[in-house]
């Protein structure tokens, strides 16, 4: 998790004619929101927003309707122009870029997935899948070939001759998944995939993409309104108000040492069962050997699964990384790890 | 949870301080009164009292009285800006008022009076000439008859006119009673309609007139001394005075504005001679095409591929029809001239579909460009056709070609607006989705925006292919040919047969081309 693919370095966006003006003032008065409304006419969307997307993470951008974090990712294919600031997608500068490269960069870089999929009523499946590639001139048979296979990794094959109305909506959404993975993308743009989907689906679905991600190595930039999620799905979380990135952290920091009070408030019906990890708690071995008989656990088990594995046994749990056996927990240790931060 | 209206809420629930059941809860009267009050303007305390009352009970009888309204009548409706009533009743009363005047100071039956005083004036000129008959030693029983018809008649047309005169009184009390019984309406419902204005103020209360404006009212009474002396004037009085019944107009202005405007159109023509003999040409090519693949083709070929077209397009039963359609035209000679009809509702279309269909997607996406098209397209469907058939021949001449340019104006409009609608029905999503896939801009025209927008295009040029049908009779009257022709000349010698039988040939043609286009674009809808 080195290689940076996605980086953006002070970007602003503020909608309205005295844009300049308004940034100027922010960065030197630290003009508010509803100042800048008053005062230049203008609405910040974006506010000095920096963040580094890595090679294979998943990136989660949090934020409630109207924090700007819809529009602050689609200054990264440039579907907005940033008022000021830099992005950098794959060390290129998107800002500097021709039209011309920058439709070569959307088409072969960048799968994005909307809120609203987003799919062309008239084609069938397969050719929504196929668009993408039909737009780079790519010939007929060699994109068919791709999309089945894209269909197949969202499990839709079998599905291809269909018309989008005619599937529900969880599928369409992988249908539109299979479009932003047709090209093989390094990066993908979510854009609250999963919100309009029943919660059941949702689940599914977000198992789903994790995986598919994870398998494929695609460096991902998530946008949702909803913790929970984030916190399923993302390696780091950047919390959005206003914006303004509150935050940004791993899941277990934003909900361990919240930033501030708002991010406090989000936090706190969160339980701690699904992400606090097994390593974090583990007591290390130092060198001691494990007990041989005694149950073997994942570093990245959550202290669900563990508490789970727990109630089987008297002994203490193995934990194991990449297949070595790197330390142990007992109940003590577990049942701290539940309350929090006493161990 | 549920709560009925009777339950107390618990002490130490979250309506803690609420001390009364739902049912006691009691509207804020300060608040609410400050609110009349500076809606009201003067006489604030009598109209809060009365909206109390009103929004008290429920049930239509009104349970209060405006006395301020019972006197004014109208003016009090203008001083308070509710214009709705003040017109309402200002034209009612003025219809009382019209009876009063009628009964008090109307020459009622004066009409048959002065027919009265003409029966009696010729039954006496008979009577003269029956004496001076009888006197020469003739026969004068016929004038005789003749004086006597008349005289009785003289004596009807007077008792009529008394008659009419004794209704004097009724017409007066009708008049009376029809204003005290507008008066007390307006007392009763002043303060209802009011409250409504009140309700509505409270909303928006920069577009809703509130409290007592001493310019409304001078507005009101102006209007109300204007109208009414006129109005009680012009229908009480006999031989009013012309410029009241008829407006004062100067034939000069007419006149002058004529001629002036014709010139205007001839030195158009004379100057713009090279563009517009051009723009015919173009036509006339367009026409010519047609024309030849319909009319110089044998007819059995072109009627084979009508109906197989037919069968195609929209199923066998249509196939049958035009084949019945076909034989009629074919059987009555009217093949040639039918065709000719097609051709030129052919190349109107044509032409309308190539230049609208660009115009629409650029309106669809140009707000700016729309909003100028916009009055434009308004005014082509608006405009009577026989409006702009005269400034069509002055610029383009008579005949075909210049038929297709009136047809294109009147055949247009719906091609431009269905497509412009079409484009702006495209959902962004999907747009924003092909361009974050790399998109050009022709791409995302020919890939999402014109595929989504194609069914509003096909009902835009199946209403053009309807309008353009409908003109095909109109434009004869410029020398436009076809079987719009053989109606205009049955129609100047009021031949009924040969203009029922081109009629229908007309209506076949349509049903046809309707009948094929329909199913055309159904199944294309289907797909």
């Amino acid at each position: 998790m080195t290689e940076c693919v996605v980086e953006l370095d002070g970007v602003w966006k503020v909608f309205g004619a005295a844009a300049d003006d308004t940034i100027a003032a922010a960065k030197s008065e630290g003009l508010t929101k509803a100042e800048a409304l008053a005062k230049f006419q203008t609405v910040i969307g974006v506010r000095d927003a920096s963040f580094e997307v890595a090679r294979g993470e998943i990136f989660c951008i949090m934020g409630l309707s109207g924090s700007g974090k819809s529009t602050l990712v689609r200054h990264v294919n440039r579907l907005i122009e940033p008022s000021a600031g830099t992005i950098r997608v794959l060390g290129e500068d998107v800002g500097a870029m021709s039209p011309k490269v920058l439709r070569e960069m959307r088409a072969k870089h960048i799968g994005m997935v909307f809120q609203h999929m987003a799919l062309m009523p008239h084609r069938s499946v397969l050719d929504n899948v196929a668009y993408p590639l039909e737009i780079r001139d790519i010939p007929k048979s060699k994109r068919w070939a791709i999309s089945e296979y894209t269909l197949g990794l969202v499990d839709l094959a079998g599905y291809e001759d269909r018309l989008p109305k005619e599937l529900s909506g969880g599928m369409q959404q992988r249908v539109g998944i299979a479009r932003a993975l047709a090209s093989d993308p390094e990066i993908l743009l979510m854009d609250e995939p999963f919100s309009a989907l029943d919660p059941l689906i949702r689940l599914q679905l977000q198992d789903q993409f994790k995986t598919l991600v994870r398998d494929l190595n695609k460096s991902t930039l998530f946008i949702t309104h909803d913790l929970d999620e984030a916190i399923r799905i993302g390696h780091r979380i950047a919390i959005m108000k206003d914006g303004v990135i509150v935050q940004i952290g791993t899941p277990e920091e934003i909900v361990t040492s919240p930033a501030d009070d708002y991010v406090r408030e989000f936090v706190q019906g969160i339980s701690r069962l699904k992400l606090v990890k097994a390593h974090t708690i583990m007591t290390p071995l130092n060198g001691s050997p494990p007990p041989g008989d005694a149950i073997r656990v994942d570093g990245e088990a959550d202290l669900d699964a563990l508490i789970d594995v727990s109630v089987g046994t008297t002994h203490p749990l193995v934990v194991q990384e990449a297949g070595q056996d790197v330390g142990t927990i007992d109940k003590t240790v577990l049942l701290r790890g539940i309350q929090g931060g006493k161990a | 949870m549920t709560m009925t209206l009777d339950e107390t809420p618990k002490s130490g629930g979250p309506q803690e301080g609420a001390t009364g059941a739902v049912r006691d809860i009691e509207v804020d009267r300060e608040t609410l009164d400050a609110s009349i009050a500076e809606f009201a303007g003067p006489n604030a305390d009598y109209y809060a009292k009365a909206f109390h009352t009103i929004h008290d009970t429920t049930g239509w009888f009104p349970r209060t009285f405006n006395r301020a309204a019972a006197l004014a009548g109208p003016f009090w409706a203008a001083a308070r800006g509710a214009w709705g009533i003040f017109w309402a009743f200002l034209i009612l009363e003025i219809i009382a008022f019209v009876q009063i005047g009628r009964g008090t100071w109307g020459e009622l039956g004066a009409d048959q009076l002065v027919q009265a005083d003409r029966q009696a004036a010729r039954a006496a000129d008979f009577q003269t000439r029956a004496d001076e008959a009888i006197a020469a030693g003739e026969d004068g029983t016929r004038f005789q008859t003749l004086a006597d018809n008349l005289g009785r008649a003289a004596e009807r047309s007077r008792e009529a006119a008394e008659a009419a005169a004794a209704d004097a009184q009724l017409i007066l009390l009708t008049g009376l009673a029809m204003l005290l019984v507008l008066r007390l309406a307006q007392g009763f419902y002043a303060n209802i309609v009011y409250e409504a204005q009140y309700s509505r103020w409270r909303v928006t209360p920069d577009a809703v007139p509130s409290g007592l404006s001493k310019r409304n009212l001078f507005l009101g009474a102006a209007l109300g001394l204007v109208v009414i002396p006129l109005t009680v004037y012009r229908f009480t009085v006999e031989g009013v005075a012309d410029w009241i019944t008829e407006f004062p107009a100067d034939p000069d202005i007419y006149s002058t504005s004529a001629r002036w405007l014709e010139g205007v159109i001839d030195d158009a023509a004379r100057s713009g001679a090279g563009a517009f003999d051009g723009i015919v040409l173009l036509v006339r090519r367009v026409l010519d095409a047609i024309s030849l693949a319909l009319i110089g083709t044998p007819w059995l070929v072109v009627m084979s591929v009508i109906i197989v077209v037919g069968w195609r397009a929209a199923g066998p039963r249509v196939a049958i029809f035009t084949a019945a359609a076909l034989a009629y035209i074919a059987f009555l000679g009217y093949w040639e001239i039918a065709m000719e009809t097609v051709a030129l509702v052919g190349a109107a279309v044509v032409l309308c579909v190539i230049i609208g269909i660009p115009l629409g997607i650029w309106f669809g996406k140009s707000k700016r460009a729309y909003s100028f098209a916009e009055p434009v397209l308004d005014l082509m469907q608006t405009l009577p056709a026989f409006v702009y058939l005269i400034p069509i021949i002055a610029f383009f001449g008579t005949g075909n070609p210049p038929g297709i340019l009136a047809t294109i104006i009147f055949g247009m409009p719906p091609v431009i607006r269905l497509t412009a609608l079409g484009m702006r029905g495209v959902p962004d999503t999907i747009k924003e989705a092909a361009t974050a896939f790399g998109a050009t801009r022709w791409q995302l025209l020919k890939d999402v925006e014109l595929p989504l927008a194609l069914p509003s295009i096909m009902t835009g040029v199946n209403q053009t292919i309807l309008m353009c049908l409908s003109m095909v009779v109109i434009i004869s009257l410029i020398g436009g040919g076809g079987l719009g022709q053989v109606i205009l000349e049955a129609l100047q010698f009021a031949a009924k047969g040969p203009g029922l039988l081109g009629g229908f040939a007309i209506l076949f043609v349509a049903m046809v081309i309707d009948r094929i286009v329909q199913g055309a674009f159904r199944r294309a809808d289907q797909r």
